[in-house]
């Protein structure tokens, strides 16, 4: 079996699937954000896929790979500024659940 | 003539030049780096009238536009950055409590430079025509939100606010890269001229294309508050520093609408899914209307209520951008609109947060009744919130009345009557919350006497925003000429 352009777009959806469903049900913060990231790495497969598929003049697009660094750079700054901000919190309120943080209210 | 990038560079090099002096400088009291920085940031407003712009700029190769829109929002952001340094001159007594440091004035000399860092990311937004520049602009206006809005450590709502910001931003990044994954999948390009060529050159499937604009779509509309992605606004609106409440509500929101105008563009031009796009937009725009307008209604807290009367004017701005149509013509009234609703709107936000935050350090909170008989307080102070007000809620002769008409011009033309409609209950809706502040203002006691002081610079801020609402809802033309007289979003030739 050879493996086409749609099976690494479908791994890709189910990881973007994965993330988001971490996002929407898990409490604890810290997998939150590993969801977050699992997400932005979903959009990462796919790109790189679409680039390794669809070839200009014999090359694949390299706009993409790229993109792709940019991505996993500006993941990386995020994440240091989130984490400070969770150890931040978990500092001040000896918890990083989400039901735990509610004392602004909607 | 100066090169138009060269603002930004400026912009950069003025923000690194400020964390050195903050980490280098031995002595503690930082606000000479703020009116320093006030003062190159006026500067660059002047120099940006003399840049030349981007004639003979291939666009479907680039990354930077400096077309007329983008020199626009550039002021904008400029505009914004100054005021908000203001406002954080007065904020600092408020700041000193609430961060750890070793000495009373510590670590705000970062609170003055990180909005510039903001202010250079919110520029090349204005000016990105390829999704790479988007996107890599986008995050440095949103990581270093992430720092703003958590700035207050010792502050646990300040931080809960920085939380839950930063998992709604990078979840809204998340869409958005994934959305640009798929039109990029679909067309082969990242730069947007490139895009809408491709999209008229070749054939392209329907549906995925659309799920890719969607989803680019989701990721805009958590930058812009627009319902249903509003969810992050109050809370994070309440609980960040109130200066950066103002940038957050201004800056933010007027990057992520010539974002979304110029993301859409060569959508809008495909005829085969422009209908579905637009319908979208206008559900998305009747929803954020009637949700803003609706939630504020019974709100106590003054942030809180500034965040959905925030949420309704992004659904106005929206109403506007829904009524774009495939022409070029109308794709100029209703830019004009956007344009020009959000000079307003930066004008009548900014000048009521400005008071809000000398209101509060007085009497040490921000709900409506820490307003009570601002009037017999200080007379001036409540005269520009009155001015503040009246525009939010849309009083002819004033800034917001002119924007909101321009908007409603904007969808009669396109025919969307059930926006208008919607769009003025809501207004009524609006006169209630706005005007509640007011009555606060003038016909409730007092709850101290004591009299406020103000600086010499927030009062000269307060005193032109004032007057610069009542000019623009008076004399609006010179506004709209400047704006109709050139081409909102350059259209790509076919």
């Amino acid at each position: 079996m050879t493996l086409t352009l749609n099976h690494y777009l479908f791994v890709s959806g189910l990881l973007f699937a994965i993330g988001f469903a971490g996002v929407m049900m898990r409490r604890n913060i810290i997998t939150i954000f590993m969801c977050l990231e699992l997400m932005l790495n979903a959009a990462n497969l796919s790109l790189v896929a679409f680039s390794r598929f669809n070839l200009v003049n014999g090359l694949p697009n390299y706009n993409a790979q790229v993109l792709v660094f940019f991505i996993i750079t500006v993941a990386a700054a995020e994440v240091a500024v989130g984490l400070a901000i969770i150890v931040a919190l978990y500092r001040a309120r000896q918890t990083i659940h989400v039901e735990d943080i509610s004392s602004l209210k909607f | 003539m100066i090169s138009p990038l060269s603002l930004e560079i400026v912009v950069l090099i003025l923000g690194i030049f400020m964390l050195l002096v903050e980490s280098f400088s031995k002595s503690d009291d930082k606000q000479g780096l703020a009116r320093f920085a006030i003062v190159i940031l006026s500067a660059l407003v002047g120099f940006s009238f003399f840049t030349t712009g981007n004639a003979g700029v291939d666009l479907s190769r680039a990354f930077y536009s400096a077309d007329a829109t983008a020199l626009f929002f550039k002021r904008i952001a400029l505009v914004t950055t100054i005021v908000v340094l203001v406002m954080a001159l007065e904020y600092r007594t408020v700041l000193a409590r609430f961060i750890p440091g070793v000495t009373p004035g510590a670590g705000l000399g970062e609170f003055y430079s990180l909005p510039i860092f903001t202010c250079a990311g919110l520029m090349f937004m204005a000016s990105a025509v390829d999704f790479l520049l988007i996107f890599v602009s986008l995050e440095l206006v949103t990581v270093s939100f992430y720092v703003l809005v958590a700035y207050m450590r010792r502050q646990s709502t300040s931080l809960e606010a920085g939380v839950k910001y930063l998992i709604l931003g990078a979840l809204s990044t998340g869409f958005l890269v994934y959305g640009i994954t798929w039109i990029f999948g679909l067309t082969g390009q990242t730069n947007l001229y490139a895009i809408s060529e491709a999209l008229h050159t070749r054939d392209i499937a329907r549906a995925p294309l659309l799920f890719g604009v969607m989803l680019t779509l989701v990721g805009l509309g958590f930058k812009i508050a627009a319902v249903p992605f509003q969810i992050w606004v109050p809370d994070v609106y309440q609980g960040a520093p109130t200066p950066v409440t103002a940038f957050l509500s201004v800056g933010s929101k007027a990057a992520g609408f010539v974002v979304l105008l110029r993301v859409l563009e060569p959508f809008l031009g495909l005829s085969t899914i422009n209908t579905n796009v637009l319908t979208l937009l206008a559900i998305l725009a009747g929803a954020t209307l009637l949700y803003g307008n609706l939630a504020a209604l019974p709100q106590d807290n003054l942030k809180r209520l500034f965040a959905y009367s925030s949420i309704a004017h992004a659904g106005y701005l929206l109403v506007a951008v829904a009524s774009v149509q495939n022409s070029p013509t109308s794709f100029g009234s209703a830019g004009v609109a956007v344009g020009y609703y959000l000079v307003a709107y930066l004008l009548m936000t900014l000048l009521s947060f400005l008071v809000m935050i000398v209101v509060s350090n007085h009497s040490r909170g921000d709900d409506i009744t820490h307003f009570n008989g601002l009037a017999k307080r200080s007379p001036f102070l409540a005269f520009g919130m009155l001015a503040a007000m009246l525009s939010l809620a849309g009083i002819p002769f004033t800034a917001g009345f002119y924007g909101k008409l321009l908007v409603f011009a904007a969808a009669i033309q396109a025919g969307k009557f059930v926006l208008v409609g919607i769009g003025v209950i809501t207004v009524a809706a609006g006169f209630y919350y706005y005007l509640r502040v007011v009555a606060a203002m003038y016909w409730q006691e007092p709850n101290d006497d004591t009299k406020i002081t103000l600086s010499f610079l927030s009062k000269f801020t307060i005193g032109t925003l004032t007057a610069l609402i009542f000019i623009f809802g008076i004399f609006p033309q010179p506004i709209v000429q400047s704006l109709r007289s050139v081409p909102m979003i350059q259209t790509a030739q076919h």
